[in-house]
């Protein structure tokens, strides 16, 4: 099978998937973000008391609340979580993913279960990491200044 | 006419085809090919967004949520200076955020970031991003100059382009 084909026929279980940070509905924006800080992800899941998914808190809705006020950040996060539209299950297809993706402009996809609880994070991070495997020759190698070691990060 | 002596054992049965062990890649679709060996240039790398080296972190974050956009490129002219993406407001803003709106945004940006060039393949630029972890290369030509800028989001649109154009075949 080719590229085309495994996206076309392969499940969402195939891409990388990433440990759900999870955030129960009424916990702060400042809680996520420091969730999200210490697990360098850049979304939070919201969970219900019963654990399933109800909505996500991206780094996208972190620059919005800082632009409001650093008070914004004591709100729950339930005020500027994004919708459930976006979940997945894992024996999706990773075209219709991609699609989702695309026609909705989403970074992160959220994986839940039959009951609709979060499992996995995924998204664009996945994709990319999914297509690198298949181009296993074009990796380049770039000299960076000769340091063994970078004083930051060298991309965004 | 001079002719020039044969070195000695060689003869045309010697010669060896230096690409006689080459094996060309082999690719099993047309969306694989055009992965591997069309230019960067195929995927969309425009509009970007710059801003100069000077802009307030507040002046870049409004422009960032305003424009809908997750990184922006800071230039000096046609010259990449840095890189700015809504990881590091994670990272670099969130804990301290007014303290820091007002300072430019060069002290907070990723500088001499990673670049693709505008001749290398998609591939390429696909596994400076799973490699390095990044999610947005800039694209230069060939004078070092800012030409775009491929992010996952292009990808995703390049690859449903692609995916769903031959799905009637």
């Amino acid at each position: 099978m080719g590229l085309r084909a495994d996206i076309l026929n392969q499940p969402i279980s195939e891409l990388p998937l990433r440990p759900v940070i999870k955030v129960q509905s009424g916990q702060s924006i400042r809680q996520a973000m420091q969730k999200m800080l210490e697990a360098m992800l850049g979304c939070a899941v919201v969970v219900d008391a019963q654990g399933r998914y109800i909505g996500k808190f991206t780094e996208r809705r972190l620059m919005a609340a800082l632009l409001q006020g650093s008070h914004t950040l004591d709100g729950p996060v339930d005020a500027l979580m994004f919708g459930t539209q976006d979940c997945v299950l894992p024996t999706d297809h990773i075209a219709l993913m991609i699609q989702m993706m695309e026609s909705r402009k989403l970074r992160f996809i959220v994986v839940v279960d039959a009951e609709g609880r979060p499992v996995a994070l995924t998204g664009q991070k996945g994709v990319m990491e999914y297509l690198a495997e298949h181009f296993p020759r074009q990796v380049k190698v770039q000299k960076i200044e000769s340091k063994l070691h970078l004083d930051q990060r060298e991309g965004a | 006419m001079t002719l020039r002596p044969r070195r000695q054992g060689s003869s045309t049965d010697d010669f060896r085809d230096p690409l006689n062990n080459f094996d060309a890649p082999v690719y099993q679709d047309e969306l694989e090919k055009a992965i591997a060996e069309d230019t960067v240039r195929s995927m969309t790398l425009t509009p970007m967004r710059t801003v100069s080296p000077d802009t307030s972190v507040q002046d870049v974050l409004k422009l960032m949520v305003e424009k809908d956009i997750a990184c922006i490129l800071v230039t000096d002219g046609p010259k990449l200076m840095g890189i700015f993406s809504e990881r590091d407001v994670l990272t670099k803003l969130a804990g301290h955020f007014e303290q820091v709106r007002h300072q430019p945004i060069r002290q907070f940006m990723t500088a001499e970031p990673v670049c693709g060039y505008e001749t290398d393949s998609p591939a390429t630029v696909i596994n400076m991003m799973a490699v390095g972890g990044f999610r947005h290369v800039p694209i230069l030509d060939m004078d070092e100059h800012v030409v775009g800028i491929l992010g996952p989001r292009r990808v995703t649109r390049y690859l449903q382009d692609m995916i769903f154009r031959h799905s009637g075949d």
